[in-house]
């Protein structure tokens, strides 16, 4: 039996040249201003949530307060979820909003 | 474990748990008006909105359990290091929720200030702010005594 070895140079089609993973979607936990809840108990659980110093909680929470809303983190869906549901269980108007300006469920 | 007892008015403070109980027992039911399902992906909506609920309902049995035999008796009621954050959780939902089903013609400045003629509001009215009130007053009193960043 003949074994035919071809030796012309192996080439791969084009898309599998981009091996290049396209970063990861980036998410913000926004918190939106409420009439109700107090300030000590929003920078109360500013620090608590997100481990913040008492400076960056009082920035974020007169953020909320003057302009209605502070983006409070950033980053992995899966993580940006778990914050903002912690988040509304302290009963804190949190939502999740794609870097992209999107929904973005739909491709993430 | 650090105990703060507080002396309240029980003739004062017993009507307002009415309207306390009446908010409460809603939030047993439905998430208060901070949940928000709109950003959540179609699939999680559902799961997220019945654990917050049931993470609801278990801050409003720790906040209406203060309110015993004890306080009954003698209008004492006992916040602590382990009832602290449910109870505070518990008074911001039950104060998103009083302003929700009545107090949300009142503007955001005068809920705020607190600075508002009581006189001049209709009864449910008043009692639902007095409520919102106390329950503020319950909230600044474990951020004041019981510190729960733990420093």
């Amino acid at each position: 039996m003949t074994v035919i070895v071809e030796t012309s140079p192996v080439t791969h089609p084009e898309s599998d040249t981009l091996t290049e993973r396209a970063p990861a979607r980036r998410w913000l936990v926004v918190v939106l201003n409420d009439p109700v809840n107090l300030m000590s108990y929003v920078v109360m659980v500013f620090r608590k949530v997100f481990g913040f110093d008492e400076t960056a909680a009082r920035k974020h929470m007169l953020e909320v307060h003057e302009q209605g809303r502070s983006v409070l983190w950033s980053g992995p869906r899966e993580q940006a979820e778990a914050y903002a549901y912690t988040l509304q269980q302290w009963q804190l108007t949190a939502v999740l909003e794609s870097e992209e300006g999107d929904d973005g469920y739909a491709s993430d | 474990m650090r105990v703060i007892e507080v002396r309240l008015s029980l003739e004062v403070v017993v009507p307002l748990l009415e309207v306390v109980t009446e908010a409460a027992e809603l939030l047993c039911e439905e998430p208060s008006s901070a949940v928000h399902l709109a950003s959540l992906p179609d699939d999680l909506r559902e799961v997220w909105r019945a654990d917050l609920v049931g993470s609801q309902k278990s801050d409003i049995h720790q906040l209406l359990g203060l309110f015993g035999e004890k306080f009954f008796e003698e209008g004492l009621v006992y916040l602590d290091e382990q009832n602290a954050e449910p109870v505070l959780r518990a008074c911001a939902a039950v104060r998103l929720q009083l302003h929700r089903r009545q107090l949300h013609g009142l503007s955001e400045d005068e809920l705020e200030s607190g600075e508002i003629e009581v006189a001049n509001l209709t009864e449910p009215l008043r009692r639902a702010f007095v409520a919102y009130l106390f329950l503020a007053t319950l909230q600044e009193l474990i951020l004041s005594h019981l510190n729960p960043i733990g420093e």
